[in-house]
């Protein structure tokens, strides 16, 4: 299935595998278009706001900052499209594939492989967050076990896919306003307005403090989380975030002996 | 107040201790030389209502604006002594000294004042009944109070502001005599391109149209500050000039500026029936449908007036509110978690199916 060891020995230390090169590329499209949606979008949103004219002039002014924001909308767009594709392509081959080929391929069946499938949202997910707030409110000393996705990753990646669906057509509204207005009244783009604007804000916010929270300032990923880079996860990481898969994986590895018990938080972080 | 008027005295004085000894150089138009006194920054007093008046000409400015041929006395009519009597309001609509050159007249702004008091901005109605809070209705001086004028000047494919000696050369080959050739270069050219930056128009109508009791007096919307939210307005605030400002959409093309109309009258560029087209007009919106111009620009999110918006609104206020709290409520406590990680009210104890489940407590106290 995968071309990726699951495991990976580097100077002692074991990495376990997360992301494709295929995925990590998509990531790195995506955050960039985003960076570059939020910097030529924002200033327009802020006028009022002392950085929104420097920032706006650096990024080419009123003439050529719409274009950057256009260019890199057009992206977005098209990465979620190729992504949507892909997962479609990958849900095909792989899970309906193997059904076909084992003869066990019913509307039922394919159904029930989308809803195992690791970043298709489940009962489990629902559990993991009360879980969780019983763990963080002190009324439990044991954290949840993550699966290979846990639900914190699964809101991450399901906020482009909420946010870009809203941003999109309302961008695309809003750029081809005149064409626009030979099928739909005028007054849509005071929809298109504020639900470009409005979402944008919720995307950038969500982005800034959750998402960067979870993969920047956590204290341990401060600096930063290298597993969009490398595709792989550190052993202290995998133990925090999926435990549950860490010990599917181990035994699968055939190294039972070796599994290190659960804990919140890197090692040295230990108080 | 009572230093300013010592300050103000002071000042005053001052300057009439200077008259002696610059009446030599005094320069300036004028048959009488109101620029004795009128050249001195300081020439200034605290009126009547406790407004601070500066009496002060700067000459290049006026040398440079549209009135720099008028003498001093053809608008200030009043002033027949030195030193003169507090002076009367300036009327734009007497005639001055110059002739209009089309019809020989002498030259007037009667006719603009004409068009305004025809606009929604006249202080009169259609019946001729004055407006309530008449002084609330602009004259000429409430939107033209500085030198906008901006006279362009094209040599060899380069624009620069002023008067391109170069070019004005061909005017002169035959307009000898005096400041012929400047001035009709300058009336031409300044009509040439916008007169003010759209923030200046836009600035002009603020003084107005953003002041909370002028508006509630008139019971109109904030028309400037819904206005700056839209795109065209965001655009100009960063300093682009391509997007509409108030009058492009106020005023019906090739119309006179000063003619804006209630958007219930049926000559109104705003009236239902006119507004496609006013968006649609040659130099916007060239490819759209009439449709277009349902676009509402200066929306207060109020419910009754707004509905679609307050509620859209509302609704993504609402999830911004929910999802952002929840998580930055997450953060802080998987913060606050880690200061305690051995604590717990309950602990839990091994299940059998949860033999490599050792909790962090047991594992940091070995």
């Amino acid at each position: 299935m995968s071309k990726y060891d699951p495991i990976v020995m580097k100077d002692g230390k074991r990495y376990f595998y997360r992301f494709s090169a295929h995925q990590r590329i998509q990531h790195v499209v995506l955050f960039s278009s985003v960076l570059v949606l939020a910097v030529t979008g924002f200033p327009l949103r802020h006028v009022e706001e002392a950085w929104a004219r420097p920032l706006y002039d650096f990024m080419g002014g009123p003439e050529i900052a719409p274009m950057i924001h256009r260019i890199a909308g057009s992206v977005l767009l098209v990465l979620f499209v190729y992504h949507t594709i892909y997962w479609i392509v990958g849900f095909i081959r792989n899970d309906l594939g193997k059904l076909k080929q084992e003869n066990r391929l019913t509307v039922g069946s394919g159904i029930k492989a989308f809803f195992t499938q690791e970043m298709v949202p489940n009962m489990k997910d629902f559990r993991d967050i009360i879980h969780l707030w019983k763990y963080l409110l002190y009324f439990t000393n044991r954290p949840p076990r993550h699966e290979r996705m846990s639900w914190r990753e699964k809101f991450d990646y399901f906020a482009p896919y909420w946010g870009i669906p809203i941003l999109g057509p309302a961008g695309a509204i809003l750029w081809w306003r005149d064409e626009v207005s030979h099928v739909l009244p005028g007054w849509i783009l005071n929809a298109a307005y504020i639900m470009h604007t409005d979402e944008a804000l919720l995307a950038i916010l969500f982005l800034f403090f959750v998402h960067w929270y979870n993969v920047h300032y956590a204290p341990e990923k401060f600096p930063a989380a290298k597993v969009w880079l490398t595709g792989y996860l550190t052993e202290d990481e995998m133990i925090h975030e999926h435990y549950a898969h860490y010990v599917q994986v181990m035994i699968e590895a055939g190294l039972e002996d070796e599994i290190k018990p659960q804990h919140f938080g890197g090692e040295h972080y230990e108080w | 107040m009572r230093e300013y008027r010592l300050f103000n005295s002071i000042l005053v004085i001052t300057a009439f201790v200077l008259v002696g000894a610059v009446f030599s150089v005094a320069e300036a138009d004028t048959e009488v030389n109101c620029l004795i006194c009128h050249k001195h920054r300081g020439l200034s007093r605290i009126d009547e209502q406790g407004k601070f008046r500066l009496y002060y000409i700067n000459n290049e400015m006026f040398e440079s604006g549209p009135h720099r041929r008028n003498k001093c006395h053809d608008c200030h009519s009043d002033k027949d002594r030195f030193p003169h009597d507090p002076t009367v309001k300036v009327d734009c609509t007497q005639q001055c000294h110059i002739v209009e050159p089309s019809g020989q007249a002498k030259f007037s702004h009667k006719p603009i004042a004409d068009t305004l008091s025809k606009s929604v901005h006249g202080k009169f109605d259609a019946d001729g009944n004055p407006k309530k809070y008449q002084e609330d209705y602009p004259g000429c001086k409430d939107c033209h109070d500085q030198p906008l004028y901006r006279p362009v000047s094209v040599y060899k494919g380069e624009t620069k502001d002023g008067v391109s000696k170069r070019s004005i050369g061909r005017c002169r080959s035959c307009h000898r005599t005096g400041y012929f050739a400047e001035d009709f270069y300058d009336h031409v050219t300044s009509r040439l391109r916008r007169g003010r930056f759209p923030m200046e128009t836009i600035n002009v109508c603020a003084k107005c149209h953003q002041n909370q009791e002028f508006l509630k007096r008139h019971e109109l919307d904030d028309a400037v500050t819904t206005y700056k939210e839209t795109f065209h307005g965001k655009l100009i605030a960063l300093g682009s000039e391509r997007t509409a400002d108030c009058l492009d959409c106020h005023v019906v093309e090739g119309e006179n500026t000063h003619l804006i109309e209630s958007k219930l009258v049926p000559t109104s560029a705003t009236n239902k029936a006119n507004i496609g087209n006013t968006c649609r007009n040659s130099d916007c919106h060239v490819n759209a449908s009439a449709e277009l111009s349902s676009f509402q620009v200066h929306v207060t999110y109020e419910r009754d007036k707004y509905p679609m918006q307050f509620y859209m609104l509302i609704f993504f206020k609402a999830l911004m509110a929910i999802i952002l709290y929840f998580f930055l409520a997450l953060i802080f406590f998987e913060l606050l978690r880690r200061l305690f990680p051995k604590f717990s009210f309950i602990k839990e104890k091994k299940t059998s199916d949860d033999t490599d489940f050792e909790p962090l407590s047991d594992d940091a106290d070995k």
